[in-house]
C-alpha cells in the first residue's frame, strides 16, 4: 500500500502511465521493426561470410604447374582457397580470363590478369614463384633437408604478449559491434523520448496540475523510469530474437552462447546505467523549452556527447586500448557505450571497469537533483526559452 | 449571500511577495479564506491573482511569506489535499477522459476504485458530453474544461483554488459549475477562492471578495462591508413634477449624475438623506428614494480608480 499522505512512490504511478502510453504508441512498434530488421541484416550478413570462411580464387597455369600448385599450399597456409584450371594454351587461357571462369593466370614467368590481379592471390603466387626460386638455389648447392626446415622454420620468434588478448576476438567483436549499435540507437531513442515527454507536458501544461500534486523530483523519475523500462523490454525482445537468429542460422558458434548472454547481459545493465545518466540530461534539458521544434537546439550537446562516444566505442573495437578508448571507458559521458566493448572484446581490466560504475554511478546521483532543480524552475515557465540560470534561480 | 459573520480562517495567505525578473508581481498579499465559504478573488489583468494562487498551490515558490492550512504551513502533504484548477488548462490531449480522471486522483492518493467511481460521477455531475473513453482533444472546449474542473474535484479536495473557472464556460455551464461550488463549500464544507473577471457571477455566489491591484489587496469583505467602505454617498431621487436644483437648499449636496428621469445625488457627511427626502416630498410625488447600492464592478473600479 502507498502511503497515501505524502506523495512518496507516486513516481510508480507516472512511470506506469509513461510505459503504457508509449508502448501503445506507433512509433514503438516502428522503432522495434526497424531494430529487428537491421539486426537480422546484420546477423545474416555474418551468417553468410562464416559460411563461405574466407575468399577463394580460381587460378589458371599453361604449361608449368609448379608456381601455381605453390600459390594453392601457400593459399591453405592463411585460408585463402585456391582452385586450379590448367589450359593447354594461352589463347584458351585468355578466353577464360576474360568470361570471369578464372581471376588469373600463371604463364611462365609472367601473371595475366583480366583489368588487373586481386592483391591477395598475386601476394600468393609472387611468393610460390619466389619459394621454387630459391629451392632450385638450395637444390643447386646441396642443403640437406635438415638445414632447409630449420631455416624454414614458421615460427622463428616466440611470441611473448604484455596482455593476452582472448583467443574468440574477431567473433566477440562481431558481438560487441551490433551490441553498441542496439545501445547506442536505445539511449539516443529513449532519451529523446524522455526529452519530447517532458516537452509535451510543458505544452499541453497539465505540468501544472502535475505539480499541483507531487513534487518535480518525483515526476522526473517516473518519466525516467517508465521510459527506460520501456527501452531496456525492447532490448531484451530484440537481444532475444537476434540470438535465436544468429544461432539457428549458424552466424555465432553455439560454444559461444555464453559469450553471447553474457554480452547481452552487459548491454542491459549498460543501458540502465547510461539510460539513467542520459536521460537525466535529456529530462533537464527539454524543460527549458516548450515547443516541439525547439527540442533540436536544446539537446544538441548531448546528441554530440552520445554520438561521439559511439564512434569512440566502433575504434575500441578495432584497438581497444588507445589511451582515447581508455579514458573514454572511464568517463560517464561516455563510458556506456565504450565500456561494454572494451569487456566484450576482453580488453578492460577489473580495476578500469569498476571504476567506470563508480564515475557512471556516482555522477548519475549528483545529477538528478542539479536536473529536478532545473526541471521544476524552468518547467512552469511556458512562454519562450528558458536560461539554464534563470532556472536555477526560480526552482521552488 | 452569506450570513455576514464568518467561519474559521482555514486556509491563510500572509505576507507574500513575488518578484520576476526585477519586476514585483506580489507585494505582500494578505487574506484569509474561511471554512466552507466561497471566497471570489477580483483584480485586472495581472494584478497578482494567477501568481497568488500558484504560490498557494505550492507550483511556485513566494520570495517572503507564507500559506497557512489550519494553523499549519502548507507542504506537500496538505497541498495534495487540495483541489486546483490552473489558469492555463491543460490535461494531456491524447489521453482518455475517464481514465485521465483516475491517473490524476490517484497521483493525489485516492485509491484506484474510488477514483474510478468519482470520475464517472463528476462526468455525470458536470455534464460532461461525449465518451468517456475519448481522447480529451476530441472533446469541444466547454466539455475540456468542465473536465478540467472533474480533475480540481476527483480527490474529494479540502479547499479548492480555481484559476477563472468561469471562462470559456456557455451560460449553462455557467450554472452548472456556479451549482456545483455551492454544494462543495455548503454541504461539504470545502472552502472555495476562485477568481474571475465576471464580477456579476462573483457577486451571486462569493460570501466575500478579495480585490487585488499591483500586486496588493486593495480591499477586502463580504460585499456589504465593501459597499459601506465606499468613499460617495449617492442617493438616487425621482420626482417627476420637481424643478431644477431643487436640493440646493440643503447644505453638502450635489448633483452627481441624472439616470432615467432620476437624479443621483452626491451627500457628504454633514448632510441628512431625511432632510432631503422632506425636500423631495414637498416638490411633489417621490417615485424612488434611497441609496444607490453600486454593483460590484462599479465599487472595483472606484477602488481600483483610487
Amino acid at each position: 500500500m502507498s502511503d497515501a499522505a505524502t506523495d512518496r512512490g507516486t513516481w510508480r504511478l507516472v512511470a506506469r502511465r509513461d510505459f503504457w502510453v508509449r508502448l501503445r504508441e506507433r512509433s514503438f512498434l516502428v522503432s522495434t521493426l526497424i531494430n529487428i530488421a537491421v539486426i537480422s541484416i546484420l546477423v545474416l550478413a555474418r551468417a553468410s561470410s562464416v559460411a563461405t570462411s574466407g575468399p577463394s580464387f580460381d587460378l589458371g597455369y599453361v604449361g608449368s604447374p609448379a608456381v601455381a600448385q605453390g600459390a594453392v599450399e601457400l593459399g591453405h597456409q592463411t585460408h585463402v582457397e585456391v582452385r586450379l584450371h590448367g589450359f593447354p594454351d594461352l589463347g584458351s587461357a585468355d578466353a577464360a580470363l576474360r568470361n570471369g571462369s578464372v581471376d588469373a593466370v600463371v604463364n611462365g614467368n609472367e601473371l595475366r590478369g583480366f583489368e588487373g590481379v586481386n592483391a591477395t592471390l598475386g601476394d600468393l603466387v609472387q611468393a610460390s614463384a619466389r619459394n621454387l626460386a630459391v629451392t632450385k638455389l638450395l637444390d643447386e648447392h646441396g642443403v640437406s633437408q635438415e638445414q632447409r626446415d630449420a631455416a624454414n622454420d614458421p615460427a622463428p620468434l616466440t611470441v611473448d604478449v604484455l596482455q593476452e588478448a582472448p583467443p574468440d576476438r574477431a567473433q566477440n567483436s562481431a558481438i560487441a559491434f551490433i551490441a553498441v549499435l542496439l545501445l547506442y540507437g536505445q539511449l539516443f531513442g529513449y532519451g529523446i523520448w524522455v526529452a519530447s515527454g517532458v516537452i509535451e507536458e510543458k505544452s499541453s501544461r497539465v505540468v501544472e496540475m502535475l505539480l499541483s500534486a507531487i513534487r518535480a523530483r518525483q515526476l522526473l523519475l517516473g518519466k525516467i523510469v517508465g521510459i527506460g523500462v520501456l527501452g531496456l523490454a525492447q532490448l531484451l525482445v530484440i537481444s532475444g530474437f537476434a540470438l535465436t537468429l544468429a544461432l539457428a542460422t549458424g552466424a555465432i558458434d553455439p560454444n559461444l552462447l555464453k559469450t553471447a548472454l553474457g554480452t547481452i547481459g552487459l548491454v542491459l545493465g549498460w543501458f540502465v546505467l547510461g539510460f539513467a545518466f542520459y536521460a537525466t540530461l535529456f529530462a533537464a534539458a527539454g524543460s527549458l523549452v516548450t515547443r516541439m521544434e525547439e527540442l533540436q537546439n536544446v539537446i544538441v550537446p548531448i546528441n554530440l556527447t552520445i554520438l561521439v562516444s559511439f564512434f569512440i566505442s566502433i575504434g575500441a573495437l578495432q584497438d581497444p586500448n588507445g589511451r582515447l578508448q581508455v579514458i573514454a571507458s572511464l568517463l560517464p559521458t561516455s563510458s556506456a557505450l565504450t565500456m561494454p566493448v572494451r569487456i566484450v572484446v576482453g580488453a578492460a581490466t577489473p580495476f578500469q571497469v569498476v571504476l567506470s560504475l563508480v564515475l557512471l554511478v556516482g555522477s548519475t546521483i549528483l545529477l538528478v537533483p542539479l536536473a529536478a532543480r532545473l526541471y521544476s524552475g524552468a518547467v512552469l515557465r511556458t512562454r519562450g526559452r528558458v536560461k539554464i540560470r534563470e532556472a536555477w534561480r526560480s526552482a521552488a | 449571500m452569506g450570513s455576514p459573520i464568518l467561519g474559521e480562517p482555514v486556509l491563510q495567505l500572509i505576507d507574500l511577495h513575488r518578484t520576476f525578473d526585477g519586476v514585483v508581481a506580489l507585494d505582500g498579499v494578505s487574506f484569509e479564506v474561511p471554512d466552507g465559504r466561497i471566497v471570489g478573488f477580483v483584480g485586472r489583468n495581472g494584478s497578482g491573482k494567477t501568481t497568488t494562487m500558484r504560490i498557494a498551490l505550492g507550483v511556485l515558490q513566494a520570495d517572503a511569506g507564507t500559506v497557512l492550512w489550519r494553523d499549519r504551513p502548507v507542504d506537500g502533504v496538505v497541498r495534495r489535499r487540495f483541489g486546483y484548477m490552473p489558469e492555463e488548462r491543460g490535461l494531456y490531449p491524447k489521453m482518455r477522459v475517464h481514465e485521465q480522471l483516475v491517473y490524476l486522483a490517484r497521483l493525489r492518493g485516492t485509491s484506484k476504485d474510488v477514483a474510478r467511481s468519482r470520475a464517472t460521477e463528476l462526468l455525470e455531475l458536470l455534464q460532461v458530453v461525449g465518451d468517456p473513453k475519448a481522447r480529451m482533444e476530441t472533446l469541444s472546449l466547454g466539455n475540456q474544461q468542465r473536465v478540467q474542473l472533474a480533475a480540481a474535484l476527483v480527490h474529494r479536495p479540502d479547499v479548492l483554488v480555481l484559476d477563472e473557472p468561469f471562462s470559456g464556460l456557455d451560460p449553462v455551464g455557467v450554472d452548472v459549475l456556479a451549482g456545483v461550488l455551492r454544494s462543495e463549500a455548503s454541504e461539504r464544507g470545502v472552502p472555495v477562492v476562485f477568481s474571475s473577471h465576471q464580477l456579476d457571477l462573483v457577486e451571486r455566489l462569493c460570501d466575500e471578495v478579495v480585490l487585488i491591484d499591483h500586486g496588493r489587496v486593495v480591499a477586502r469583505g463580504t460585499i456589504a462591508e465593501l459597499r459601506a467602505m465606499r468613499v460617495r454617498n449617492l442617493w438616487r431621487v425621482n420626482v417627476p413634477t420637481a424643478g431644477e436644483a431643487w436640493w440646493d437648499v440643503v447644505p453638502g449636496v450635489t448633483l452627481a449624475g441624472r439616470d432615467d428621469g432620476a437624479v443621483v445625488l452626491e451627500l457628504d457627511g454633514a448632510a441628512d438623506p431625511q432632510r432631503l427626502l422632506d425636500l423631495a416630498r414637498a416638490e411633489g410625488d417621490v417615485v424612488d428614494f434611497g441609496p444607490v447600492r453600486p454593483s460590484l464592478s462599479e465599487l472595483f473600479r472606484e477602488v481600483i480608480a483610487e
